[in-house]
């Protein structure tokens, strides 16, 4: 119940094309008061806000996804147009429309406000990007687009301290409240006359207002030339993935070091300091250990994610999908795939979200199944363990051996999911046409408090898996490994008479074929939660299993002592392609709304993973 | 049908008339003339309709001044064409469904024939 009932908050939606400066807006007007959910049933990205009016009561804000039109061609566009509607549950409609639009690119943001203003809705209009706007060369008589679409019209600059004054001096609750208890809308498709009368009303805005489009900007114009070109473009974006590739290995080896050592340091303290038993047994190698295996990828998703924000940010990324949307054609894909399937390489599940952009289901649904196939960075730790213990750091050419494996492991994921994305074309359903239409942003410098921003989310997404499934996962599995405890007597490892160890006997004989040990098949089990676990598993299990004092001896030697490279190939080809993370296949039953998806998808990549590793295993222990 | 725009093919029976946007090369700057369905994206399920409904709401109608940007290799798919004022990547039977008139047929009765052309085609 809401306790205030005499100044209840004033519910405002940001409505605005794509690339307009609205969530910058947003940004500048909550802050860090925000919270991210989902409508409910669907899955597209629900941002809300809050921040106090002048008057001291509470706006609550809302940043509905970017819309070129109130006619939808994605999911995002429907909602945004059901939530103005009053039709989306839990979602009321709102009581001040706040449209912002791009003052460089007024006409079509200035289309979008004439359609939402057919509304009826009460609504102010945010001139963005004045700044910018002046300096192009664009005039905009701002009293007189206020006074031809009988709305506020209020200058803002969102990326700019201050920037949103004007604005928060308009919304002020005494002023809109008047409004209140908006019902849900009689509402039908903009017909050709709707539409054709739209453009008569535009074009008589656009002259009263005396608005020339932006000059050229010619920095812009040489940029474009550059990274557009079929050849040259291609040739830096080459350069880009490359670059962030390496930075994500070689910036994230330090802060890796730190966060390894510390938690190291304090897993070694708790055991000098606590009386030896199961509580200490717990903490040290159950929830210490197995938060430092998680904890430890924290800088290179956040670089990845640095990288791939910054590039959003700049206007880079819709560049990218035009130059490889001829190629990804080929395979059935469309060059929108592109940055849901960059985001993949940070986690499929951000990537399966993003995929939401596409306006084909069909597209949509084959880049949300070959999302899990790019090289998620919870696998890094899998591959960098085996690699170093079993692969040999010589050098092959000016390259080094270690590296190049790690390379293909990559390239075996990305051709991996071309594969699966040509079969689908050819062997699924009809084929729908489904629009490019991109629109290409101006450039501009990443914004460093929308990035921060937007790095803390993923931080706090990050740290909350950590903190709920994946330490509990742990505990589960410690506990699983430590009891029942070996009958007096036994000689063989304790592990092996625990629950841990029985399931992994079992397991043995469906991994046995593909080169896998008990200790692989028991680790596998917490990898399905989370598949950098299968690390820290394997600690735990080979900690577990020593019958000596060579207990706290490292992962490393261990394996590369006690597997054979048949072994080591066959469980990184497994990694390549099998579905371990069950957060991943939750996502696909949410993304797509039924179990059938995320079953498909389970299927097809354990057989790819059971065949792929056989072959690897077979082939290299035929090998003398 | 095409409950959006009506299927509209200007006659190709005159040098002068409206030429597909797809046609222009890199660099080449036109006014649309209209916009018309072409082969390639109608599936039969109404996304013909959804793809010109879109095109026209991104400044793709009648009198827009618009410029070819770049064109990928090798036949201009995708390519990337500026309108007011704006910038879109559009794929090659995308740019096909948008008539353009090239300047030098840019004749004023062209212009009225297309404008007229277009609001029947909308009517």
């Amino acid at each position: 119940m809401d306790a205030v009932v005499s100044t209840p908050s004033l519910r405002i939606a940001l409505i605005g094309v794509p690339n307009c400066g609205k969530t910058a807006l947003f940004n500048r007007l909550t802050g860090s008061r925000q919270k991210v959910a989902n409508y409910p049933g669907v899955t597209v990205e629900r941002r809300e806000g809050e921040r106090a009016a002048l008057d001291g009561r509470a706006l609550r804000i809302l940043d509905l996804p970017g819309t070129y039109s109130l006619s939808p061609t994605t999911l995002d566009e429907a909602i945004t147009r059901d939530v103005l509607l009053g039709r989306v549950a839990d979602a009321p409609a709102p009581e001040l429309v706040v449209c912002v639009v791009d003052a460089v690119h007024l006409p079509i943001g200035l289309r979008l406000a004439l359609e939402v203003k057919r509304l009826g809705l009460p609504m102010v209009l945010a001139l963005n990007r004045m700044d910018v706007a002046a300096k192009r060369g664009v005039h905009i008589d701002m009293e007189r687009l206020a006074t031809e679409l009988g709305v506020p019209v209020l200058p803002t600059i969102a990326v700019k301290r201050g920037g949103a004054d004007a604005l928060i001096d308009a919304i002020q609750p005494a002023r809109w409240e008047h409004h209140r208890s908006v019902a849900a809308r009689a509402w039908q498709d903009a017909t050709a006359e709707d539409a054709e009368q739209t453009q008569t009303d535009l074009r008589g805005v656009l002259a009263a207002v005396g608005y020339s489009p932006p000059k050229e900007n010619r920095w812009f114009e040489r940029i474009d030339a550059i990274l557009l070109h079929p050849v040259w473009g291609l040739v830096v974006l080459a350069a880009v993935l490359f670059v962030m590739f390496q930075a994500v290995f070689s910036w994230a080896e330090a802060p890796m070091g730190w966060i390894d050592g510390s938690l190291g340091k304090l897993g070694e303290f708790t055991a000098a300091h606590l009386p030896e038993g199961p509580l200490s047994s717990l903490l040290v190698n159950g929830v210490i250990a197995g938060a430092a295996a998680v904890l430890v990828f924290l800088p290179q998703i956040l670089i990845l994610f640095f990288f791939i924000l910054a590039l959003e940010d700049s206007g880079y990324l819709p560049r990218a999908a035009y130059l490889l949307d001829r190629m990804m054609g080929g395979v059935g894909l469309s060059g929108r795939a592109f940055i849901p399937l960059l985001s993949s390489f940070a986690c499929a599940i951000p990537g399966i979200m993003a995929a939401r952009t596409i306006p084909s289901w069909r597209d949509r649904l084959t880049t949300i199944m070959i999302a899990p196939l790019m090289t998620c960075s919870a696998r890094l730790p899998v591959y960098a363990l085996l690699i170093s213990a079993l692969i040999p750091a010589k050098a092959v050419g000016p390259f080094n051996l270690q590296g190049l494996v790690l390379l293909a492991l990559y390239v075996a994921g990305i051709v991996g999911a071309l594969a699966v994305a040509w079969v689908m074309k050819h062997f699924a359903g009809v084929r729908q046409y489904s629009p490019l239409m991109l629109e290409l942003p101006d450039y501009q410098w990443p914004h460093a408090g929308n990035l921060l921003l937007g790095l803390w989310e993923r931080v706090k997404i990050f740290l909350s898996r950590v903190g709920g499934i994946i330490l509990a996962l742990m505990i589960v599995l410690w506990f699983l490994s430590s009891y029942p405890a070996p009958p007096d007597g036994a000689t063989g490892p304790p592990i092996q008479y625990s629950f841990a160890g029985r399931l992994g006997a079992m397991l043995e004989y469906v991994f046995a074929p593909i080169g896998f040990n008990w200790q692989i098949s028991i680790a596998l089990v917490p990898g399905l939660a989370a598949r950098e676990v299968a690390v820290s598993a394997l600690g735990t299990v080979y900690a577990m299993s020593a019958t000596g004092d060579d207990v706290a001896g490292r992962l490393e030697p261990v394996i590369a002592s006690t597997w054979s490279l048949a072994t080591a190939c066959s469980l990184l080809v497994w990694y390549v392609f099998a579905p371990q993370c069950l957060s991943t296949l939750a996502v696909v039953k949410r993304e797509t709304n039924s179990w059938r998806y995320p079953l498909i998808m389970a299927g097809y990549l354990f057989a790819l993973a059971y065949v792929a590793s056989f072959i690897t295993y077979r082939v290299i222990a035929a090998i003398p | 049908m095409n409950p959006i725009l009506p299927a509209v093919n200007p006659p190709d029976s005159n040098a002068n008339s409206a030429h597909p946007l797809a046609e222009l090369r890199r660099g080449e700057a036109a006014v649309v003339a209209g916009l018309a369905e072409v082969a390639g994206f109608d599936d039969g399920h109404g996304s013909g309709a959804i793809v010109l409904a879109r095109l026209r709401d991104l400044g793709f109608v009648a009198g827009a001044r618009c410029e070819v940007i770049a064109k990928m290799w090798p036949v201009g798919d995708p390519m990337v064409v500026r309108v007011g004022g704006s910038t879109f990547a559009l794929r090659r039977a995308e740019a096909a469904a948008v008539r353009v008139m090239r300047p030098e047929v840019k004749a004023a009765a062209q212009v009225q024939l297309a404008l007229k052309e277009t609001s029947t085609a909308l009517a």
